[in-house]
């Protein structure tokens, strides 16, 4: 038993790898075939990115069922056909490494705010552009574009954390999610991501693969409504509705019993 | 104004706006470092100080702002260059 699980653990090593080299490769491979093919018959600039998000969706779809039918992993989704809706400001926590691409391959058209280290990383910068992501600015001057992305009817993907959760610790938000959403005067869509066991954490090696194959865990929520706050100073509207979304987040990681978030168990990671 | 009366109204400014607890602001703490002020809360506060100096205050002046002292001190150079 202890050699089968040794032999498991060894194979989820090598299996990991090849997965870190395939979602490098693919979406290079990718920029240079079906995205600029996808540009050559789009009439326009805005057509040819929707088709990339599209693309890429599809294509992070296959990649997740690669990983999974490499033992590395399974997953759910709860209220998957809530993500489809247009023109949604989505917010999710941010446990690992993969939850852009897990989110992304469950929404066919999504733009999405990502670190500035994307656009300068030799694998993700190409598929990045194509797909007409965002790279992570001031709030400041993110808002006015991504109030104009959400108001055309497009949805837009935010992870308020700003950075990977560190697990055990409370969740903590930054203030542009909420200050998006009370430009735009849209809702918000929370989306708790729950990995377990925790991992591809930040600042963990790829090849710290867990004990056993991890589970994800999708779970989109109800729409969280601003108007409550709109008749506060905006200042305060956006600290209020940012403490509220951290105890949205921690009150849905507590109720799906996340490793890293249930009181009493943060000590176990 | 003196500058203590000015970082007395500044405070409650500060308070109000932002829900910084009153303890935390010294003429040497730093808006974004230590009490949590991003670059459209700073946009506000301009706006607010109006209030005090009783004048349009113009972004610019803002510029090398890091402190509240700093804040102070344009605010003063505001009102004296207004009297």
């Amino acid at each position: 038993m202890k050699a089968l699980q040794r032999l498991n653990h060894g194979w989820r090593v090598i299996a990991t790898g090849i997965a870190f080299v395939t979602f490098g490769l693919g979406g290079l491979v990718l920029s240079v075939t079906l995205f600029p093919l996808a540009a050559l018959t789009s009439p326009d600039a805005a057509t040819t990115k929707r088709r990339v998000q599209r693309l890429m969706s599809a294509s992070w779809r296959l990649f997740v069922w690669f990983m999974k039918l490499m033992g590395i992993l399974t997953w759910e989704v709860h209220g998957r056909e809530k993500l489809r809706e247009r023109g949604q400001l989505i917010v999710a926590n941010h446990p690992s490494l993969l939850d852009v691409v897990f989110l992304i391959s469950q929404i066919p058209e999504v733009d999405c705010i990502v670190k500035r280290a994307i656009f300068t990383n030799r694998f993700m910068r190409l598929p990045a552009t194509w797909a007409g992501y965002i790279a992570e600015r001031s709030a400041e001057e993110l808002i006015g574009d991504c109030a104009a992305t959400i108001t055309a009817g497009h949805s837009l993907l935010i992870f308020p954390e700003g950075t990977r959760t560190v697990p055990g610790q409370p969740i903590s938000m930054r203030r542009g999610a909420a200050q998006m959403a009370l430009a735009a005067k849209c809702p918000l869509r929370p989306v708790t991501l729950s990995v377990s066991p925790p991992t591809l954490i930040k600042g963990q090696p790829w090849y710290h693969v867990p004990p056993r194959p991890f589970h994800v865990r999708i779970e989109v929520g109800e729409p969280i409504a601003i108007e409550p706050y709109l008749a506060m100073e905006p200042s305060l509207a956006a600290r209020h509705l940012t403490r509220d979304l951290e105890a949205y987040f921690t009150a849905s990681l507590q109720k799906i019993g996340d490793p890293a978030h249930t009181t009493g168990m943060a000590a176990a990671v | 104004m003196g500058t203590q009366e000015i970082f007395a109204r500044l405070r409650d400014l500060l308070v109000e706006l932002f829900e910084v607890e009153p303890a935390k602001i010294t003429l040497e703490a730093n808006l974004y470092k230590d009490l949590d002020i991003d670059s459209i809360d700073a946009v506000d506060l301009i706006i607010k100080l109006r209030e005090i100096t009783g004048r349009r205050v113009q972004p610019e002046a803002f510029k090398q702002v890091r402190t509240v002292g700093d804040v102070v001190n344009v605010v003063y150079g505001l009102t004296q260059a207004a009297a």
